[in-house]
């Protein structure tokens, strides 16, 4: 028997990730079990429904609610999922599966908070009143999908694969809380510096330097901010960092031609990425903006209307 | 015995998150307007390395030894003076910058995170052997929850705010209340609690 295990073991890489789709459906329904990302979901269904109170003042605090809940819960609980896999390790590892295989079903699981984020980029497009688009600052129609994009979907696909990322290779028992909070506080930060320092290229590099971004500001009554960065490149560097953390989770457990491969495809998106992070960074306004109810928008500081600066 | 017990707590992980949960509250000082967003966070990190402080992954022989669940849960107790001793060091260091917040209520937060980590894990190790990790992320769950729940900010303040006072309870009010609610789950959470009480 064990000789007929070891033939398996031997002979399952070359057929690539041939079991894929169930272990993708059992990890799935693992997953949406989980109490963290179902605490997730709930609570992104109540910021839903709260978008309907009224006329919006600031974008930014209701498009980062999926980002939070199903982005951020998400990855813990995609962390937690791949952290039980290892206490079962010893009976996995004589499985005819490869650990490719088990961490690319793992990643499968990350479509579902994308699908709900996709739900709530829809909601939030179909029901939330605005009084009018200039609550989205300077920015073309384009871009203005492309900000939502980066708000509300894109960091529900990135959270949990990070969490997969992070529960392959780090061992620590709190990795998910810690990276958790990490990101919150650093996003938080930023945001708070970005604000004060508006026009500087070190502090916009630092802006961008996150998974979430904010990338306007209400300032004072029908005024709003709009900062420097290409919103689309935005998008493409969350991308960029989610590809990142597929190949680095796929790297564990690879040997010999796999890990080569991957190594070099993992350069590669790096490359695309950094180039993503310098597009975004050197795109759009090259000056932070207000913009007000019915007028063009003009360099921050020479707003005639009251702001809180 | 006290030294045997204590060799068991996960120390990797309690100085690890402590020592995270430093280098974020140290950040809050280096910019005008940070602590008040990062030494949250930095507190919760410490609720959560207090929550990992009973994580026994021998709990199914360490349960049935001689030892009480009393003694063992004061000996590890002592383990809390590490999350309790950095935070205390960070609020220290922000008295001295003189960054515009209520540090007696800041402390009192500190000791009540602490606490908090350390009931709920208190309460979840009657099920399982290492109950660190969902403690942790309960813990950090109700201390940052004000802050990206608007809803709840305006029920009730974690963390003592700089300027006037907000709406709801206050950061003292509440961390009475919890640190009495989070000392009731502890002595409830031990079983020679509940046997000397039942006739």
């Amino acid at each position: 028997m064990t000789e007929t295990i070891a033939a398996r073991r031997t002979t399952a890489p070359e057929s690539g990730l041939g079991p894929l789709t169930p272990l993708a459906w059992r990890e799935t329904r693992r997953y949406v079990r989980n109490p963290v990302f179902l605490a997730g979901v709930v609570f992104t269904a109540f910021a839903v429904k709260s978008w309907h109170a009224g006329a919006v003042q600031e974008i930014g605090t209701l498009s980062a609610y999926p980002a939070i809940f199903l982005g951020g819960f998400g990855m813990i609980a995609a962390c937690w999922l791949t952290q039980s896999t290892r206490r079962s390790a010893e009976a996995l590892d004589v499985t005819p599966t490869t650990p490719q295989a088990r961490t690319a079903a793992l990643c499968a699981v990350a479509i579902v908070p994308f699908l709900l984020g996709c739900l709530s980029l829809l909601l939030f497009v179909r029901i939330q009143p605005l009084d009018g688009v200039w609550r989205y600052g300077a920015f073309s129609p384009s871009d203005r999908m492309a900000v939502l994009l980066s708000q509300l979907v894109v960091p529900t696909l990135g959270g949990p694969l990070l969490g997969i990322a992070l529960a392959r290779w780090v061992r620590f028992p709190g990795t998910a809380i810690v990276a958790f909070l990490f990101l919150y506080g650093w996003v938080s930060l930023i945001t708070i510096l970005a604000w004060n320092h508006a026009n500087s290229v070190p502090f916009v590099m630092l802006r961008f330097f996150a998974p979430f971004t904010f990338f306007t500001l209400t300032d004072g009554p029908y005024n709003v901010d709009t900062w420097r960065g290409s919103p689309w490149f935005f998008v493409g560097w969350q991308l960029g960092l989610c590809a990142v953390a597929v190949t680095v989770a796929l790297l564990r457990g690879a040997d010999g031609r796999r890990q080569r491969r991957l190594i070099r495809a993992l350069v590669a998106v790096a490359a695309v990425t950094a180039l993503m992070y310098a597009l975004t960074v050197t795109g759009g306004w090259d000056h932070p903006v207000v913009s007000h109810l019915g007028q063009a928008p003009v360099p921050i500081g020479h707003s005639p209307h009251p702001t809180n600066r | 015995m006290a030294a045997v017990l204590l060799r068991a707590v996960p120390w990797p992980a309690v100085s690890g998150i402590t020592a995270v949960a430093v280098v974020t509250g140290a950040g809050g000082f280096a910019w005008p307007g940070g602590a008040q967003i990062l030494l949250p966070i930095a507190f919760a990190l410490l609720a959560g390395a207090a929550a990992f402080v009973l994580d026994e992954p021998a709990s199914a022989v360490v349960d049935v030894t001689p030892t009480g669940r009393v003694r063992r849960t004061a000996v590890r107790a002592l383990a809390l003076l590490v999350p309790l001793g950095a935070g205390t060091a960070l609020v220290l260091a922000g008295a001295l910058r003189a960054a515009e917040l209520p540090w007696p209520t800041v402390g009192l937060a500190l000791a009540g995170s602490v606490l908090l980590g350390f009931a709920i894990a208190c309460v979840l190790r009657q099920h399982v052997g290492e109950p660190g990790t969902q403690a942790s992320a309960a813990a950090a769950f109700v201390l940052i929850a004000p802050g990206f729940l608007p809803f709840v900010a305006g029920w009730v303040q974690t963390f003592p705010a700089a300027g006037p006072a907000p709406r709801g309870l206050s950061s003292t009010t509440f961390w009475w209340l919890a640190g009495t609610a989070c000392l009731a789950a502890i002595a409830a959470s031990v079983p020679e609690f509940r046997r000397r009480r039942s006739p």
